[in-house]
């Protein structure tokens, strides 16, 4: 890996205001997620979307802030605003992935946030 | 220079001159605990609070540096108030049990609370319930009494580098002791006790054996002897309303004399005797090239074990001959007894020394048995002295000057300088100077060794001979020395010194650890001043011209070095661990 | 993407009915298959009856009534437009600066943080800006020390960058020891290279090559997270020799604490690191100018090291727009104790408590009246309720008796004793005090003892004058902050409620029931089926009776050991 100089810099900076987010679910992986049980909700998202070859990347992030909402789950699929999921567990990690990233369904009494427009980062 | 105010009056200082000093210039004294002169502040107390014009926050007058234009008070009801609220928690921390303690009538925090006139104890008194280490018989630790000032802990790690004292667990539960929680007998401890003489409190104090030497003073059927050394004269007139550095040496003979010692001798002629063996030893490596040098000085116990356990690789630098204190004990025992007929089985050997390392350095080996007995019997510090004098209704004051018994009492001036830093020094190369070119230096020829600096490096020419010599005295400076020699050594290059004085306590012995509280570097300076002053007025300022010293060869020992002299003056050295167990 | 949220945000659970009615509207509109409605757990509004928000538009309404549905489908959701007299006002109050990438990038990638931007700040610094310019535009931004200290942070590593020495070093710190406090913990697992390039913009403006993590060893993900942005900005050149291709070289290690509250104090810190015991020093010297070996250190905190990449990106001036005119920026705050949406939030400095807990925090957790709000940590105090309406800065909660501290706030209520609540902190004072000065390491041990007999019922009047005497001694001759504020929860829940201690005091009661000795048990005689469980379970024999005349308990000789509470299974026992 070549070390970065300030012309690469300035590459990424390019990237960076064009970039457009692809299809992608964060998991909360800080100590409060952590504690709330993300661990195993990372997995099982991470297991259920290879057994499916659904193509969509598991991220971790950090706390977000809202940590009485944690394990904490943001869906970002197109066509439908980035939602975040609050307090999943492995049942409702699996229905995430049925319902919300195959059959584009938003799921009731479970979304803590919504970003306004699609493909738009913070 | 600084201009402030203190208290509405200007003062003028130096840049870094903390509020404390500053305030002394102008004669206001700011009320201290922790704060001890020779070191530096650990700001722990919080009793010198002091106050600054325009911020309400307390300053520490102790280590906080005066600036430009401050405007600072030391003392209004808001100060008093919580000055005397501190003292107050220190003492709901303390056992407050004076009357049977080490300090009683001399101790820092009695003092503050007499003058704070403090009469009631407001809060709950809490307590430690600590154990006192006793183990070493020499230096008692009883950490129910520290304030935790923290001035052990920094003399012993920094001035001393022994790193034998540590604090232990935290907050309300802090508590000294020897590092890692063990017996202070099995820890790198010197008991050179600078901790004790640095404590505030009686949380830290000499082993008492007051008590054993009443007895053999009672004991019909034992022959007491004492002998004193040179750093007591010129300090034990500070428990008795003397100025410092009064030389005391003739009321001594006749206390002792009193107390009950039916011989009373003066270690300064084992001091002379030292120099006889030593500077013999010393010409022998120097320029018969018999033994490798530089030649160390071992007549400091602190410093032998010192050396035995942190640098046992270089023991073969140590001159064998024993202290003034175990060759005067050693001939009490075996040319007095034989001289006076007496016998040596009855003698009991007092020494009354500046040092509680004497305690250990009794015992410390089959050597100190060499009359076939155990030398000296019991080792007093000047504080146990003191007391001895005052319970045995003796008016020192008042005493007319006495004798000491001639024959291992009669001194001269090298051998009384012993006692300050460079004294030893400066003793042996009067005689080395005599040795090589069978003349006399003068005997301010060497003053080069003397003074407080901690490590004083010089170089003597005598008859054309380059002598380098290095003196160190506080543990903490000697590292330098043997790094350097260590270095030459190992790169094969000249060595840097020749002959090299090593004292524990910082100022020598006048500054020693069994020497009245409240040392400072002024009554270092004042003590080792009177014993300077007592070589210039004595007879002899030469080893070799003592007469007695002369008798003792001609009559019992034969010549330095001799079989006999190896016997009886002489010791060994082994390395030992740092920690025991 | 068309989507309605709907939020049913005062709990009356009526969104089973609205729900209903908003599907039917969207029906006889004709639109159903084009819009999805969502039931949401939190919309961002609180209190204001049942609110919906249409996506992408982003129109918010609140208090709807059910005639309403049908007008709103038709006009805001058909036909787009906004019904102005029904749109709410309420916005997201929160401005993420610090956080601006938590929850968003992967704080184990690299990549994920230089592609948000990363390190653009520091490339400012090193090849846009003068070094006088960069600490410039820091005076410009109003940026103050976030740890507690509120201290300018430009004339702090203005007075380090001054001073000539021939090492020079920052210090990160991570010690975090304020119960309660986790936003340094969030941001080092979060968002490790913000704080990272923060260090190397100080390193550079001060003349420093070397800087220091200090974290807290009971962080491990945090800790694990800034080794992998050290090893990963080492390995992409941001760390090491010239770095981007200018001539600043800076190396960072990691090192540990041990779990002693007091080294987050940067005097105990930096006795830490050099290998000493965690004993604080006099100041001055100042570490700025005589610090770490010696040397001219800057010490700063996680959140303030975050800040100083933006203001290079974004400004000094656009950063010193948001706050109050003291307190420039914002400021994280752990929002926990009896609310309802406890976690981080990040508000602007001046956004008053009220906001803070009703607007963001989603008001009292449960059915008891807010009492106070306790900022600072153990070094603060508590704000009572009436001062909800404080523009919350570094001055405004001073000025209050308490202090913004690192950002703990914790929401109390009436169910909690403000005696518990200042013995609780001097407890962890007691715990945590390093014992190096006399007044701290005494004064908070007999402080506590006072403290803990009030709330046993076993102090007298002059109990109080003797508790404020030794706060005075504490606050005045401690050698550092700990000690200083340690008094400070008491001295704070004193002045506002004196009546509380004096009740505990003089009537033996504790109103909040939290007080365990100064509990009364008492049988209800009404409820009380004279099973004789309640008299069969007292250790002490307190209770007496039979099954026919009943039982009744000895309030003397009660122990308050809550068996008789415990064991009645009619609810005949009443304790407070």
């Amino acid at each position: 890996m070549p070390k970065l100089t300030k012309d690469n810099l300035e590459a990424y900076a390019k990237k960076a205001a064009a970039h457009k987010v692809k299809d992608v679910i964060r998991v909360g992986m800080s100590t409060c997620g952590i504690a709330a049980g993300a661990e195993e909700v990372y997995e099982v998202l991470k297991n259920e979307v290879r057994q499916r070859n659904l193509g969509i990347e598991i991220q971790k992030c950090g706390c977000s802030g809202k940590c009485y909402a944690e394990p904490l789950v943001e869906v970002i699929v197109k066509d439908l605003p980035a939602v975040v999921y609050g307090k999943v567990d492995k049942t409702f990690a699996l229905a995430i992935v049925d319902r919300h990233v195959i059959n584009g369904e938003l799921l009731n009494d479970h979304i803590f946030d919504v970003q306004e427009a699609n493909g738009d980062e913070k | 220079m600084i201009t402030a105010n203190i208290n509405g009056i200007p003062v003028k200082v130096r840049r870094g001159t903390t509020i404390l000093d500053a305030a002394k210039k102008i004669n206001i004294k700011i009320p201290v605990l922790c704060k001890h002169p020779d070191l530096d502040s650990t700001a722990a107390c919080g009793i010198c609070v002091v106050k600054n014009a325009g911020s309400g926050k307390f300053l520490r007058a102790c280590c906080t540096p005066i600036e430009e234009g401050m405007n600072i008070t030391t003392h209004d009801n808001e100060l008093h108030e919580v000055r005397k609220t501190v003292i107050e928690l220190i003492l709901s921390n303390h056992p407050n049990d004076c009357l049977q303690c080490a300090r009683n009538n001399n101790c820092e925090l009695q003092k503050l609370a007499a003058d704070f006139g403090i009469r009631e104890y407001p809060f709950h008194q809490l307590k430690k319930g600590l154990q006192p280490d006793y183990s070493t018989k020499i230096i008692n630790l009883v950490a129910d009494k520290c304030i935790l000032c923290g001035r052990c802990i920094n003399v012993c790690q920094n001035i001393q580098n022994v790193w034998a004292l540590s604090f232990l667990d935290r907050g309300i539960k802090t508590r000294i002791s020897a590092a890692g929680d063990i017996n202070l007998a099995d820890s790198p401890c010197i008991k050179c006790g600078q901790c004790s003489a640095h404590c505030p409190t009686g949380a830290i104090a000499e082993y008492d054996e007051t008590e054993k030497t009443w007895k053999a003073l009672y004991d019909p059927d034992k022959y007491c002897v004492v002998q004193i050394a040179p750093a007591v004269r010129v300090a034990i007139g500070e428990a008795f309303g003397y100025p410092e550095g009064e030389n005391l040496t003739g009321k001594l003979y006749a206390a002792l004399r009193k107390l009950g010692f039916k011989a009373v001798f003066d270690t300064s002629f084992g001091a002379d005797l030292t120099v006889m063996e030593e500077a013999t030893e010393f010409i022998q490596r120097f320029v018969h090239k018999k033994g490798p040098l530089p030649l160390i000085t071992s007549c400091c116990p602190s410093w032998v074990d010192f050396m035995e356990k942190y640098y046992s690789d270089m023991i073969e630098h140590f001159s064998t001959a024993k202290s003034p204190q175990a060759m005067v004990g050693v001939l009490s025992k075996t040319y007095y007894a034989e001289q006076n007929n007496i016998d040596p089985s009855k003698i009991f050997m007092v020494s009354i020394m500046p040092c509680t390392a004497k305690k250990y350095e009794i015992t410390r080996s089959e050597e100190m048995f060499a009359s076939g007995y155990q030398d000296i019997d019991v080792s007093l510090t000047t504080r146990e002295l003191s007391r001895m004098i005052k319970q045995a209704g003796i008016d020192f004051v008042g005493l007319e000057d006495g004798k000491p018994d001639h024959i291992l009492g009669d001194y001269t001036g090298a051998g009384v300088i012993f006692g300050a830093t460079g004294g030893v020094m400066e003793a042996a190369l009067r005689t080395a100077h005599y040795y090589i070119t069978g003349e006399n230096a003068g005997i301010m020829d060497f003053e080069s060794v003397r003074g407080l600096k901690g490590v004083k490096e010089t170089t003597v020419e005598i008859d054309g001979n380059s002598i380098k010599v290095a003196i160190a005295h506080g543990i903490g400076n000697v590292e330098y020395v043997l790094n350097k020699i260590q270095k030459a050594i190992a790169e094969r290059k000249e060595i840097p010194y020749h002959f090299v004085e090593v004292m524990a306590c910082p100022g020598g012995c006048v500054g020693g650890g069994g020497q009245p509280y409240g040392v400072t570097d002024k009554l270092r300076i004042s003590r080792s001043q009177g014993l300077y002053l007592d070589d210039e007025k004595q007879d002899f300022h030469y080893a070799h011209e003592n007469p007695y010293i002369k008798k003792l060869y001609n009559d019992f020992l034969g010549k330095p070095l001799s079989e006999k002299s190896h016997k009886l003056l002489h010791t060994f050295y082994n390395p030992r661990p740092l920690y025991r167990k | 993407m068309k989507v309605i949220l709907l939020k049913d945000t005062d709990g009356k659970d009526r969104e089973g009915l609205f729900h209903d009615k908003v599907l039917d509207a969207l029906q006889k509109e004709g639109i159903s298959d084009k819009w999805k409605l969502v039931r949401v757990v939190d919309i961002g509004i609180y209190n204001r009856g049942v609110a919906l928000k249409i996506l992408p538009a982003g129109f918010t309404y609140t208090d709807l009534t059910e005639e309403d549905i049908p007008g709103i489908v038709r006009k805001s959701i058909k036909e787009g437009k906004e019904i102005k007299e029904k749109i709410s006002s309420v916005k997201d109050k929160q401005v993420k600066i610090v956080l601006r990438n938590c929850g968003v990038i992967d704080p184990e990638n690299i990549e994920s943080y230089l592609e948000t931007g990363g390190y653009q700040g520091l490339k400012k610094v090193l090849f846009e800006y003068k070094p006088e310019e960069s600490i410039e535009e820091l005076k410009i931004s109003g940026l103050r020390g976030r740890g507690g200290g509120g201290f300018p942070l430009w004339m702090k590593w203005n007075f380090a960058r001054k001073t000539r020495s021939d090492e020079k070093y920052v210090i990160c710190n991570g010690d975090e020891g304020d119960p309660g406090a986790y936003m340094d913990r969030s941001v080092l697992e979060g968002d490790p290279h913000s704080v990272l390039e923060g260090m190397l913009v100080a390193g550079y403006l001060v003349g420093a090559q070397k800087g220091y993590f200090y974290i807290r060893a009971e962080y491990p993900l945090a800790i694990s997270r800034v080794q992998k942005a050290v090893d990963d900005a080492q390995e992409y050149g941001l760390l090491g020799n010239n770095i981007l291709g200018s001539d600043f070289s800076f190396s960072i290690e990691i090192r540990l604490g041990a779990g002693a509250f007091v080294c987050g104090e940067e005097t105990a810190l930096i006795a830490s690191i050099e290998g000493k015991r965690g004993y604080p020093s006099p100041r001055p010297p100042y570490p700025s100018v005589k610090g770490l070996w010696g040397r001219p250190t800057v010490i700063n905190n996680v959140e303030t090291l975050a800040n100083v990449p933006v203001i290079f990106t974004k400004g000094g001036k656009w950063f010193s727009k948001i706050g109050s005119p003291t307190s420039k920026g914002t400021k994280v705050f752990a929002l926990t104790g009896k609310i309802k949406n406890s976690g981080l939030v990040e508000v602007p400095m001046g956004i008053t408590l009220r906001e803070i807990i009703y607007d963001i925090g989603g008001g009292m957790l449960n059915s008891y009246d807010i009492k106070a709000v306790q900022t600072g940590g153990p070094s603060g105090g508590v704000i009572s309720k009436e001062h909800l309406d404080t523009p919350v800065d570094y001055e405004n909660l001073q000025k209050l008796g308490s202090i913004m501290g690192s950002g703990g706030m914790i929401v109390i209520d009436e169910s909690d004793c403000m005696v518990d609540l200042a013995k609780f902190y001097m407890n962890f004072c007691v715990d945590e005090s390093c014992g190096k000065c006399a007044p701290c390491r005494i004064g908070t041990t007999q402080m506590l003892e006072y403290l803990d007999s009030i709330s046993k019922g076993k102090a007298s009047q002059e109990d109080i004058a003797k508790l404020k005497k030794i706060a005075t001694a504490v606050k005045k001759a401690s050698l550092c902050g700990l000690g200083q504020t340690a008094p400070n929860p008491v001295l704070s829940t004193l002045r506002y409620f004196e009546e509380e201690y004096l009740e505990h005091i003089r009537d033996k009661k504790c109103r909040a029931g939290k007080c365990k000795e100064l509990l009364e048990y008492t049988i209800i005689q009404e409820k009380c089926r004279r099973c004789s469980l309640c008299f069969r379970n007292c250790p002490v024999s307190a209770i007496s009776g039979n099954n026919k005349e009943g039982f009744v308990i000895d309030n003397e000789k009660c122990i308050k050991c809550g068996n008789c509470f415990e064991v009645c299974k009619f609810e005949a026992i009443s304790r407070g």
